[in-house]
């Protein structure tokens, strides 16, 4: 056999077992070598009728593909299997338990009760998956009180008493600093030392794509440009106070509250500038809620949630 | 999460099987309900979708009868592979007493094997394990494919890649034909139950 047709061979019955084995990626790889094999030799009897075999290959694999994925959503379910399923969700309860609390924070927090909220997020300080999303919160909490430094002497408290994993304090470090520059505020916030364990040991270095679905980038302001109402044309800057995913939450002061005249429930904005601490993207919202904050520091102010639709 | 029922001298505890997608776990454990009926205890639950993929996970009860004067039985579970299911992958891990890592010999491969460990040591983390801790066991898997001339990854470059810093005991396998599979499962029963002693002290 020449050179050519092993290699052929080689490459083919590579891409069939990828393919017995559901590697769609790793077979439809296989048949594109194949072909690109074929198309450099140009005196071959059957060339054509060889890749257009190829082809209907590569279109079968796809369709497959598109096939199994459509499945996915509709598994028929065994008694038995349910059970196994509400077991291990059942089991997982309790972790659902503190985001749970999480969002019970936020939302105190959104109804101007900053020092109840920073109870809750506090109580949250010691589960080592909610620390960060915690401490971003309590920061939030001070800041909306007004109190930079507040926020300030917090990080530094959390710096000197060494509950905080250097890496997850760094995180939080860069997080206030980024606000407090764009306040305006001077600060030089010390950071932790990261240690070498810190960094992934070195043949477990390869960082996953991660399934970013549910992780949202902080964004700490966002610029709303009103399409209609009193204001229509206006271009206004609001600060974030709060974010849960992509629900973003502003404190609007009641000297500005006409500002919220434009703004009601369930109107879409199409025209949202977000700022976050690595780009600024424009994007569109729904307004979700405009409540009045009826007690604390903040009474009369206004709480404006609205959701990230696309950006 | 091994629960210990002391007055019963029972003990369960749960294994999974973790790796790529396609790298053969769900095969491991068909083999396993086929060639150890006397300990299954029950029948081997798969979630799958209409194409014979694992939509959520399979599950495989065991007992291994007496050790020592406790009823010893073993859940086995694998993983879903692909990333959209990550989220599955982390809670079929919740709880976990002992891993085995099912690595996929292909050449083409080798990348998804170590964002696999790598996944599997960040989603243990999240639940306060170390993957350099928890009782777990390798399997290079498909090495039956390099009598069809297939490409696949030397055992040596395997051992570099996956396990020069873990260290655990790897065994090299065919899930399909069954080699490799009970020893793979043995040793990690060996390693999760000796930690388990340690941990409960049950067989004074
Ligand atoms: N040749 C060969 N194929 C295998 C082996 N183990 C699994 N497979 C095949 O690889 C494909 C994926 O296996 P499966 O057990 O579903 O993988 P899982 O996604 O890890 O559960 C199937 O087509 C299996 O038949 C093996 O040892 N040798
Ligand atoms: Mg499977």
């Amino acid at each position: 056999m020449s050179d050519f047709k092993q290699q052929l061979k080689a490459l083919l019955s590579e891409a069939e077992i990828y393919k017995g084995q559901g590697l769609v990626d790793e077979a439809k790889a296989k048949y594109q070598s194949a072909a690109t094999l074929i198309r450099s030799k140009e005196n071959i009897k059957n060339r054509d009728s060889l890749l257009s075999a190829i082809e209907t290959k590569i279109n079968q694999l796809q369709k497959e593909r598109s096939a199994a994925n459509q499945a996915v959503q509709s598994p028929r379910l065994s008694s038995k299997a349910q059970n196994l399923i509400k077991n291990l969700f059942l089991a997982a309860d309790d972790e659902g338990k503190d985001d749970a609390a999480l969002e019970a924070g936020i939302v105190l927090a959104k109804l101007g009760q900053f020092d109840s909220a920073i109870t809750e997020f506090n109580k949250l300080i010691q589960k080592d998956n909610l620390r960060v999303a915690a401490a971003k919160n309590i920061l939030q909490c001070h800041l909306a009180k007004s109190s930079e430094q507040e926020a300030i002497d917090q990080y530094q408290r959390w710096m000197s008493d060494d509950g905080f994993p250097p890496k997850q304090l760094e995180t939080i470090r860069q997080y206030l600093e980024e606000i407090l520059q764009q306040k305006g505020v001077e600060s030089r916030l010390p950071a932790p030392k990261l240690e070498p364990q810190d960094r992934p040991a070195a043949d477990l270095e390869l960082e996953l794509e991660k399934d970013d679905e549910e992780e949202f980038i902080d964004i700490t302001s966002i610029a709303i440009t009103f399409e209609s109402g009193p204001h229509k044309g206006k271009t206004v800057e609001f600060e974030v106070n709060f974010q849960s995913g992509n629900m973003l939450s502003l404190i609007i002061s009641k000297d500005e509250a006409d500002l919220l005249e434009g703004l009601d429930d369930g109107m879409t904005l199409k025209e949202i500038q977000f700022f976050s601490p690595i780009a600024i993207f424009n994007g569109s919202a729904v307004v979700v809620s405009k409540t009045q904050i009826k007690s604390g520091p903040k009474q009369g102010d206004y709480c404006l949630d609205i959701r990230i639709t696309s950006t | 999460m091994a629960i210990f029922n002391l007055k019963k001298r029972e003990i369960e505890c749960k294994i999974v099987y973790y790796g790529p997608g396609r790298c053969g776990k769900t095969t491991n454990l068909e083999f396993i309900f086929k060639s150890y009926k006397k300990q299954v205890r029950g029948e081997m639950v798969s979630i799958n979708t209409e194409g014979d993929r694992t939509l959520f996970f399979d599950f495989l009860p065991m007992g291994l009868g007496k050790i020592r004067g406790c009823d010893v039985r073993v859940q086995l579970y694998t993983v879903p592979g692909q990333v959209k299911y990550s989220s599955t992958r982390k809670l079929v891990l919740r709880g976990v007493d002992g891993v085995v890592f099912v690595a996929d010999s292909l050449e083409v491969r080798r990348e998804k094997n170590m964002l696999s460990l790598k996944d599997l040591q960040n989603n243990l983390k999240d639940y306060g394990k170390s993957i350099f801790k928890i009782p777990l066991v390798m399997q290079y898997n498909k090495r039956d494919l390099a009598e069809q001339g297939i490409p696949l990854m030397p055992l040596e470059q395997m051992e570099r890649d996956l396990n020069r810093q873990l260290k655990v005991p790897s065994f090299p396998a065919s899930a399909v034909k069954g080699s490799g599979v009970g020893i793979t499962l043995k040793e990690c029963l060996k390693l999760t139950l000796k930690s388990l002693q340690k941990e409960f002290k049950w067989a004074q």
